[in-house]
């Protein structure tokens, strides 16, 4: 069959372009950066491997305008074609698929994301979708579904793959149940990375230090804890899946000798931890990659990585640690389900700069219940953490539900949701009730992002050139220069509506 | 900070104690887990409660994992130390306990156990049966305190004379009600295989629900 798996490009009245892919929140960015959506780039690859024509439909990555990425879509006539979107993007795609529909009536629309998966029966009451499918196994249940419909022309009466909602006849759905949670990933493919065209995800992207850069295929899908309740890896349906040490490995080694790779990040929700992340790093060594001049970058929570673990990950080459730090004060970590306590973050920071690891943060402002008193608690730690070089880079974001995620279902419980306009949910504004004017959020975002201009944070980069590690100096020289234009960006979006 | 003494230990097997411990002042459901971390040490990992949600003291059942950091920790503890908790989280739990219609099954492996006591404790009169996949037969852990014939051990590395078995050749010889509702918590790979086997036997998977153990 012909498949496509597309993402179209959206553009907002700023001409900022929206980032849609897997993992991430979406967010409109006049220099966006090309996220290589993992699941769907193996989905697409074990559809090729069954012998299907897969056609990898980034418009954005491979900046398309719309009108041509339409275009090239319909002149090239999928069977089946592949969506992925999230809440603030919902109704673009409803019309878009409507309209794609229109000129490709024969082609089988599947829609997948999480918020789809939250809402299915809004999904495909909206749109002329042909199919939703519930689970975040894109990969597994595309390489299930297609043969079928491909052997089975009755497939909409008869396809009981569990997870998914299928369209009958005009408004007539079924539903097949829920999806399996747990899947072996190490039966999905390692990415082909020719065929999703890897090159167009591997420069634009604030977080490498070096280029070309990649995404690893996630050694863990979706997240381990997945308790914290605005995040979409936390559900009553949801756990998670592991993939093996040895098989992450040989990816990275292809990866460095094969493509020349000089940055790996692994999106994981959390990365391994404990006799993994140890077998992982040994593996690294052991490979000789740690000396090949590729840095390693990962997501992990505080309280994951004992001392032990990150001193072995920084003789590994491991450079870019993303933690999320969501506020300072223990009620919003409590609300939030962190599982964390605040007096052990600066352990963890300690020892991962002292391993030579460069600490990323990932703060949000503007909970519901978030005081001032809060606010100001975590503006306060944040620049502690960053002047003291506790942590070397931040992104802050304002607190938006989600994909009806539970935080996202609280706000609705408590009414305390401002708009029900699904464009509204881009994160480029405060759409619930605060204690306090969204005006303080706003500014304290700015304060933030404001620390990278600090000549306290300055001198404390020039500080650590006395490591004479090579990564310290491309921090100060290189990644320093790019981050000047990331930070002005990020306070325009999160500021811009604040008139 | 939020530590709590440790009030009774127990050293089950040379691998695996049960540690009962004060109880967070918060709701909590059956089933639900805690983060749990040895003061000042900075690191903590998930565990299944296994003690009644209305009991006034936790319970947790740890399993020693030879390459783990924390696991050997708790190990240690005497009664009268103290272990930092956070939680409760999670939504592997009960959706309908006072339905005693409902025919409840529990399949879990080694520890994985923990949540379905924890159910078993605080819902006596649900209609249920425990699939308990272990190694040896000291692993059957407080099997006491189960109804006769509630409760079933598939061991797979049985010495006692009586054949070997695992969970999934037990669903095989022995099918599910397919009206069943099925709670799974162990290793992936138990949970891969068995969730075949109960679709196969046409349990819908509305009625399965996971927890999977690192």
């Amino acid at each position: 069959m012909k498949i496509s798996i597309s993402y179209p490009p959206i553009v907002n009245d700023l001409g900022q372009k929206a980032m849609v892919s897997q993992n991430r929140n979406v967010q409109f960015f006049k220099k966006p950066t090309y996220l290589l959506p993992v699941v769907y780039a193996q989905a697409a690859t074990w559809l090729k491997e069954l012998g299907h024509q897969v056609y990898w439909d980034d418009g954005n990555a491979q900046l398309k305008s719309y009108n041509k990425w339409v275009e090239d879509l319909v002149a090239w006539k999928p069977e089946v074609i592949v969506f992925e979107a999230t809440t603030p993007v919902m109704k673009f795609y409803w019309s878009m698929i409507d309209y794609v529909k229109e000129k490709l009536p024969e082609a089988i629309i599947i829609m997948t994301g999480y918020h789809s998966m939250r809402k299915p029966e809004e999904t495909l009451l909206k749109c002329n979708a042909d199919m939703v499918i519930r689970s975040s196994h894109v990969d597994f249940m595309l390489s299930r579904i297609v043969p079928y419909i491909e052997n089975n022309k009755n497939w909409r009466l008869t396809l009981s793959l569990e997870g998914l909602l299928i369209r009958m006849n005009g408004k007539e759905l079924r539903s097949t149940g829920n999806f399996r949670q747990v899947e072996p990933l190490d039966r999905s493919p390692i990415i082909d990375r020719d065929l999703v065209r890897w090159g167009d995800y591997a420069y634009e992207n604030g977080n490498f230090l070096q280029t070309p850069g990649t995404y690893a295929t996630s050694v863990i899908r979706d997240c381990m804890f997945g308790k914290c309740t605005f995040c979409r890896y936390n559900g009553p349906d949801l756990t998670f899946s592991l993939m093996s040490v040895q098989r992450s490995l040989d990816e990275y080694e292809d990866l460095i000798k094969n493509k020349g790779v000089r940055e790996i990040f692994d999106d994981s929700g959390v990365w391994y931890r404990g006799k993994e992340a140890r077998e992982f790093a040994q593996g690294i060594i052991d490979r000789g990659l740690h000396k090949m001049g590729c840095y390693f970058g990962i997501n992990t929570r505080f309280e994951y990585l004992d001392e032990e673990t990150i001193k072995l990950l920084g003789k590994a080459n491991f450079r870019f640690v993303l933690l999320g730090y969501e506020a300072a004060d223990e009620e919003t970590l409590a609300r939030l389900n962190k599982g964390y306590q605040l007096q052990h973050v600066e352990s963890c920071l300690n020892w991962l700069t002292q391993y030579g690891m460069h600490p990323h943060l990932t703060i949000m402002v503007g909970y519901y219940w978030q005081t001032q008193e809060m606010l100001d608690k975590t503006v306060s730690e944040v620049k502690r953490l960053m002047f003291s070089g506790l942590a070397r880079t931040l992104q802050v974001t304002l607190c938006t539900p989600l994909d009806y995620t539970p935080y996202h279902q609280e706000c609705i419980d408590n009414k305390v949701l401002l708009t029900d306009d699904y464009n509204d949910f881009d994160m480029s504004k405060l759409i619930v009730k605060t204690p306090i004017p969204h005006a303080q959020y706003y500014k304290a975002v700015k304060e933030m992002y404001s620390i990278a201009f600090d000549p306290r944070f300055i001198w404390r980069q020039i500080m650590f050139l006395r490591t004479m590690q090579k990564k310290d100096w491309q921090f100060l020289f290189t990644y320093g220069v790019r981050a000047i234009r990331r930070v002005r960006q990020h306070i325009f979006n999160l500021t811009v509506n604040n008139a | 900070m939020k530590n709590y003494q440790v009030l009774d230990i127990i050293h089950l097997t040379t691998s695996v104690c049960k540690i009962k411990t004060e109880r967070p002042d918060s709701l909590i459901y059956a089933g639900q887990c805690f983060n749990v971390g040895v003061p000042g040490d900075s690191v903590n990992r998930e565990y299944s409660m296994y003690s009644s949600a209305n009991a006034d003291y936790l319970e947790f059942l740890v399993r020693v994992l030879e390459e783990g950091h924390v696991s050997p920790l708790l190990q240690r503890l005497k009664v009268g130390d103290f272990l930092e908790i956070d939680g409760p989280y999670g939504q592997f739990i009960l959706r309908e306990p006072e339905n005693q219609s409902l025919r409840y099954v529990f399949l879990g492996t080694g520890t994985g156990i923990a949540p379905f006591r924890s159910f078993v404790k605080t819902y006596p009169k649900i209609n249920y049966q425990i699939i308990h996949g272990i190694r040896y037969p000291e692993e059957q852990y407080d099997k006491s305190d189960y109804i006769d014939g509630k409760y079933v051990s598939c061991i797979s590395k049985n010495d006692a004379g009586s054949p070997s078995r695992r969970v999934t050749d037990y669903l095989l010889e022995n099918p599910i009600d397919k009206d069943s509702v099925v709670y799974l918590c162990g290793n992936k790979n138990m949970i891969i295989d068995v969730f075949e086997i109960l679709r196969d036997q046409q349990v819908p998977g509305n009625n399965i629900f996971t927890e999977v153990f690192f």
